[in-house]
């Protein structure tokens, strides 16, 4: 029998779905928001089961009703608690006015689209109705009602559309006021009407794809009218392979087409793709320099360079050598050892193309996307921690949105919401991560997720990092079923985004399958149950199946078998799906029937896709029939290298001087730096987020006073530290670092600057550094605006690619993994204009580090009064690319100003240039080798490390203060500019506290160490911020009221 | 040597916290095992088996079925329809019952403590990570013997306990005379009723709550720990509960 059931609040109780649609409405379309007085949000399920009325009722009843909260409609099936009318009319009349004009807003996802509430529905169904054979088909959706005087058909329309759904995964119908007092939708007839239907059944056809005798204009059509992203030397490349002679005969032995199918087609472009490929990374690049650097930054970078991922990525690790690296760039994750017993792994990923489209959907894929990655790591290992970051527009960007761009504000609820349920779900902690605002992430929001994990060195006595597959291996799929989902996510994400973009790349995630597999994948690897395996992300079976057959040397696998979403699947489709959820394993032969059974007991379902072999291709069949024959070396390394040219011209900024008052406009102009979105508290993102799952955690992302009082108050902490074995004090530290408004300057700046700040982030909290043994490694991850369309955007690759070769040279410090995403620019309109928006150039460094005892972890905040504050290392900061400057410069834009009329504020004495903080890797290592632990002895004595960044040292040291609600007293060095050592930034410096009677032995050490540092002042009881500077013949201060700080700072009621 | 007192951990279906839950059973000297629904299930493990073996049943945090269908819901119903075991019988028969956070919303809905009582989405709507600090409600429960005001950190969307008929007397009236509201918030973190974090049976022996007991076993994973690195390297308050349950099976 047919059923729709629906959930709805009883009055009583508030609503807090209902209440969190009001507050998305209130965000998008404000007026609206005003003429609605009432809302309440229903759960709606509609099922099918085969099953009399009689044991339907209580099955429905015992899963959907919790009568102490709910009412539950089901037309004339159950009798409603809710009152006579048995449906919304009840509802309606606890309405406090019902004057108004009702409205109702019906959802339910599109076919084919993942449904796991549907999926649960069912699955409980299957619990309750066990073993009755009912066949149970359930689909989920919801049914929002509004009321409001005002309330027009228009304005619900445009909450449909805008702000209840995405219509790329939903539909929606509006309900007028009548049908929803009538009981006629719960009617069997109407229910099996809306019964979510699979998609139209697809053609198995395999296409041939005539390249023979097209001409340079046909074959660019061709690739981008299939979305394919192939470049012309590409289709050529791939043409003039299907023209060999062997490879011809070897075809039609096969019964395939001479020329390529369809499907080859895709499995070319999917491995091709930039995404998957990285040619950018990897092309030769031409490229010449204009001027010098008027800072005098390394200048005259090599002329030609030969994949910059060889030289200066993979080949900078080769110079720096470290025994517990033990597996770098060629795996899913880097691999680093922590012990003699464990290895750790990272990686970190970027989801930006689908998160522009969908940012739920596509920050919760990026999120169990890179835990598969872990996952799928060697022979497998436990994801332990995940970090995100997020690059968006300012939340309360005004000025008119591009077709088809989403708010800032809708972007950045929607990633959140993606990574809490992709986190929390997943049981993994959220630790790290990071905000940053820029307008020029209107475009193209960069989504950055990143995850550890942990796995023993040896398991079955061979080595976690082998990767080894033998011939008749068998080729399994594991986890979540095939589906249209996802087509096309690869080469989508390496394209330009564009307001044709495909709708089809969008996937929505499905923690808890991920979860049963992965607990399944991990158990399976401690009984041995496979040899290797990697996960279906990009490019789905193609890449996966394409990748791990080179292990091998070929692979046939047959699609037909494996299990699918719905029929109707095309053959290219089932080969090119990104559908979510999936392992690909090479099991062997004599394992296969064990790998099978405990999969059954799991609920993990698998697919025997066929074998690996050592034939040199991979070969793809669907039921039997040949649809692809392709060359793996062909694959792998037949694509042709690009040519790149870059530029990079070297420009002086020299923004005009102001003359402020330090002692009037500084306490002011610090308030204003405390509330900006870069700087203030994160706190009601943090607490979204599980960041202690898995009980590791001892750094955490906050630390708090006065837990659990009226008084409690948390400020921020500069990384994190996780305690992954419960029998020792080991620690690893988890930071990163990102400063994209540097790349105005100078990319090699921009990307020295990442390294530093992840360094420092880590060893703030305690990480270990100094000695070869020491173990700390860096994660790269660039988001760049097309280099192809912009020489110098090319350029400014070059200049990060150098800079951050050489921090990481200087440090010491190995990156092992890396991952970059190319096209992040938006071409569309905006109010019918042509406009580009492109990304600052961007590089996350993610670093993690070990900590030899956890109980020796540190965190950011003053531990008391009378604490001595120092500034320990380097002071050469600078206005120049501050957070000062950037507020200062937007100040000026919303005035309609231009660029060149910035201006940067001086004390009105001073008249030296401006200057731009510049790294010393001298200094820094002396720094970094006394904090690190491997000089010197007293660093214990320290009772409080935070790291100087955005804002400056005033902001670092309220943010040190904050969390205490104490206060305190800092001297700026006589005859310093107090604007530049106030705000300026730069390298290498951080805030820390020690009890006086600790001060000599460190100054000692300090001295003996040539550590710089700056005896600053202290921190004192009563909660006001004093600063005392001198310009002139007197000695001058100012002091603000800690409470006004911590509101700037906190900027309650600004987040959602 | 008597045989070693035993605690049984269910894990699977998006149960995320049977490792830790474990260890800290671990800590204060029960052999833990963690072992998955399917498996108890596919042996129809029966009450008999469970009270023979075990002196501890726990059901640790995490996101079973997602919380699809409300939290804890789809794993009450496979272990009521599953498993058919009278949790009730176990207690009855000196087992201990503990129900963290998802394990806790599972216990509810399998009507440990009655039908009148539920727990439903946070008031402000929304997933919160943050340590309270929690005070006993009653003086019943096993698990809390000798518990003054500890702190635990919450992770939760779903953590508001209510009762029926907006907590009329009739109701609540049963839940005090047996001392059933054991524990309370000081600061209630998300509208609970009478600011309540946890709940245990008549009995004092099935004990379910919110907070994550087996997060704070040791010092170090307290928020504020760095403001007392003397008492790095000592236990969490959280362990107390633990000790508690080990004292009153082992009987000493």
């Amino acid at each position: 029998m047919f059923v729709r059931v629906e959930v709805a609040r009883r009055p009583e109780f508030n609503d807090p779905e209902a209440d969190r649609i009001l507050r998305r409405i209130e965000m998008a379309h404000p007026k609206i928001r005003r003429a609605i007085r009432w809302a309440r949000m229903l759960q709606v399920y509609w099922l099918e089961v085969q099953a009399p009325r009689e044991q339907v009722i209580p099955a429905v009843s015992a899963i959907f009703h919790d009568p102490v909260v709910n009412w539950l409609f089901t037309g004339d099936l159950i009798p409603s608690t809710a009152g006579s009318h048995g449906g919304l009319l009840d509802l309606f009349e606890s309405a406090p006015q019902r004057s108004g004009n009702f409205w109702g807003i019906e959802r339910r996802f599109r076919p084919g689209v993942t449904d796991n509430v549907g999926r649960s529905a069912r699955e409980a169904l299957d619990i309750v109705l066990a073993g009755k054979n009912t066949h149970p088909r359930a689909s989920s959706g919801c049914l929002l009602v509004l009321e409001g005087v005002d309330l027009k058909e228009s304005d619900v329309t445009l909450l449909a559309k805008d702000v209840l759904s995405n219509e790329l995964i939903h539909s929606w119908t509006l309900v007028p006021a009548v049908e929803l007092r009538s009981n006629e939708r719960f009617q069997p007839d109407h229910v099996r009407f809306g019964f979510s239907r699979s998609p139209m059944k697809g053609s198995d056809r395999v296409h041939e794809v005539a390249l023979d005798g097209l001409n340079d204009q046909a074959l660019t059509d061709m690739s981008r009218e299939a979305l394919w992203a192939l470049s012309l030397d590409e289709m050529k490349a791939i043409r003039k392979h299907f023209q060999d002679n062997r490879v011809k005969s070897l075809r039609t032995d096969r019964d395939l087409p001479i020329q390529p199918t369809d499907v080859e087609m895709e499995v070319f472009a999917q491995t091709w793709s930039e995404h998957c490929k990285h040619k950018i990374f990897n092309a030769t690049i031409h490229y010449r320099e204009i001027g010098e650097s008027p800072w005098g930054v390394r200048s005259s970078l090599p002329e030609r360079v030969d994949s910059l991922f060889k030289t200066t990525i993979a080949g900078t690790t080769a110079e720096i050598q470290r025994p517990w690296l033990l597996s770098v760039f060629k795996d899913n994750a880097g691999i680093v050892a922590l012990d003699e017993e464990d290895a750790i792994c990272i990686k970190v990923e970027t989801h930006n193309s689908p998160s522009a489209l969908d940012p739920y959907g596509g920050a919760l894929t990026g999120i169990v996307g890179v835990n598969r990655d872990i996952l799928g790591c060697g022979r497998g290992a436990k994801p332990i921690f995940n970090t995100d970051v997020f690059c968006v527009a300012k939340p309360d960007y005004l000025a008119p949105l591009p077709d088809r761009i989403l708010h800032p504000r809708r972007i950045l609820d929607g990633v959140r919401k993606g990574v809490e349920d992709g986190g929390n779900q997943s049981g993994i902690p959220t630790v790290n991560g990071a905000l940053v605002f820029d307008d020029r992430f209107l475009g193209k929001p960069l989504i950055y997720c990143g995850t550890g994990g942990i796995m023993p060195r040896m398991s079955g006595g061979i080595p976690c990092q082998t990767k080894e597959i033998r011939p008749s291996d068998r080729v399994f799929m594991v986890g979540g079923r095939i589906g249209k989902d996802g087509i096309h996510g690869a080469t989508f994400s390496s394209l330009a985004l564009q307001e044709s973009s495909p709708t089809s790349a969008v996937q929505l995630g499905d923690p808890i399958t991920q979860k049963r597999m992965s607990d399944f994948i991990l158990e399976a690897r401690d009984l041995g149950l496979y040899r290797t395996l990697t996960d279906n992300g990009a490019g789905g079976l193609s890449s996966s199946v394409g990748e791990l057959a080179t292990l091998s040397g070929g692979a046939k696998i047959d699609v037909g078998l494996a299990k699918t979403k719905y029929p109707g699947l095309r053959p290219y489709e089932l080969v090119i799906s990104e559908s979510q959820e999936r392992m690909t394993v090479a099991v062997p032969p004599e394992k296969r029937d064990a790998f099978k059974v405990l999969a059954q007991r799991r609920g993990v379902e698998v697919s025997d896709l066929g074998e690996f072999n050592t034939s040199g291709f991979f070969e793809i069949l669907y039921n039997g029939k040949a649809l692809a024959l392709i060359d793996l070396k062909f694959l792998h390394h037949g694509g042709p290298t690009l040519e790149i040219e870059a530029s990079w011209t070297h420009e002086n900024q020299t923004p005009g001087k102001i003359e402020w008052d330090f002692s009037i406009d500084g306490p002011k102009r610090l308030l204003e730096l405390l509330e900006r979105p870069n700087i203030a508290s994160k706190e009601w993102l943090i607490r979204q987020y599980d960041h202690e799952v898995q009980g590791m955690s001892v750094i955490k992302p906050l630390h708090t006073r006065m837990v659990g009082t009226p008084s409690e108050f948390s400020g921020p902490n500069d990384a994190a530290v996780l305690k992954p074995k419960p029998n020792k004090n080991i620690g690893i530290a988890v930071g990163c670092g990102i400063n994209p408004k540097l790349s105005d300057l100078d990319p090699y700046l921009m990307a020295q600057s990442a390294v530093d700040e992840s360094v420092r982030n880590i060893l703030a909290v305690g990480a270990e550094y100094g000695t070869a043994e020491s173990m700390l490694a860096l994660v790269d991850n660039f988001c760049w605006p097309d280099p192809l369309v912009d020489t110098e955007k090319a350029g400014a690759l070059v200049r990060a690619c150098f800079g951050l070769r050489d921090a990481c040279l200087e440090l010491g410090a190995p990156l092992i993994s890396g991952k970059d995403s190319m096209k992040n620019d938006y071409v569309g309109k905006r109010e019918g204009k042509e406009i580009r928006i492109s990304v600052p150039p961007t590089l996350l460094v993610t670093a993690m580090g070990r900590v030899k005892d956890i109980r020796k972890a540190r965190t950011a905040d003053f531990k008391g009064d009378g604490q001595s504050i120092y500034l320990l290392g380097g002071r050469q900061f600078g206005l120049l690319g501050s957070e000062m400057h950037a507020m200062l410069m937007e100040r000026i834009r919303e005035k309609g100003g231009s660029q060149n009329s910035a201006v940067l504020p001086t004390s009105n004495l001073l008249t030296k240039e401006h200057r731009l903080g510049l790294p010393d890797w001298r200094v820094a290592q002396r720094i970094y080798r006394w904090l690190g632990g491997s000089l010197g002895e007293h660093q214990e004595r320290l009772s409080s490390v935070h790291d100087v960044s955005e804002g400056g040292v005033l902001v670092a040291v309220v943010e040190s203060i904050l969390g205490r609600g104490l206060g305190g007293l800092i001297q700026v060095p006589r005859y310093e500019d107090p604007w530049e050592f106030c705000f300026g930034e730069g390298f290498h410096s951080f805030v820390v506290s020690c009890s006086p009677a600790h001060t000599q032995f460190l100054e000692a050490e300090w001295k003996n160490y040539e550590v710089p540092f700056l005896a600053m002042g202290h921190v004192q009881k009563a909660p006001r911020l004093e600063v005392q500077f001198q310009t002139g013949v007197k000695p001058e201060s100012w002091s603000l009221d800690m409470d006004l700080c911590r509101k700037a700072w906190s900027r309650e009621g600004y987040w959602e | 040597m008597s045989s070693p007192l035993r605690a049984l951990v269910i894990t699977g279906d998006g149960i995320n916290c049977e490792t830790e839950t474990a260890e800290a059973l671990r800590l204060v000297g029960f052999e833990a095992e963690i072992r998955h629904l399917n498996d108890m299930i596919a042996e129809s493990m029966t009450l008999d088996h469970l009270s023979s073996r075990y002196s501890v049943l726990a059901l640790p945090g995490g996101f079973s079925f997602a919380d699809d269908l409300s939290s804890g819901k789809l794993l009450a119903l496979k272990i009521q329809h599953g498993l058919r075991w009278d949790l009730a019988a176990f207690a009855a028969r000196g087992g201990l019952v503990l129900g963290v956070c998802n394990g806790f919303q599972a216990l509810i809905r399998l009507g440990i403590f009655g039908k009148s009582v539920t727990i439903t989405n946070n008031e402000q709507g929304k997933f919160v990570n943050k340590w309270v600090r929690v005070v006993r409600g009653s003086d019943s429960c096993v698990w809390l013997k000798r518990m003054g005001t500890i702190d635990l950190p919450i992770r939760h969307g779903e953590g508001r306990i209510l009762f029926q008929g907006s907590h009329s007397a009739e109701v609540v009236s049963k839940f005090e005379r047996y001392g059933m509201m054991c524990l309370k918030y000081e600061q209630n973190p998300n509208g609970s009723a009478f600011g309540l974090a946890g709940l245990c049976d008549s009995t004092g022996r099935i004990f379910g709550l919110m907070p994550h007991p087996e997060a704070f076993v040791r010092w170090t994973s307290h928020p504020e720990w760095t403001y007392q690195p003397d008492r790095a390297g000592g236990p969490g308050d959280g362990l107390l509960m633990f000790q508690n349950a080990f004292q009153e099976v082992s009987g000493k």
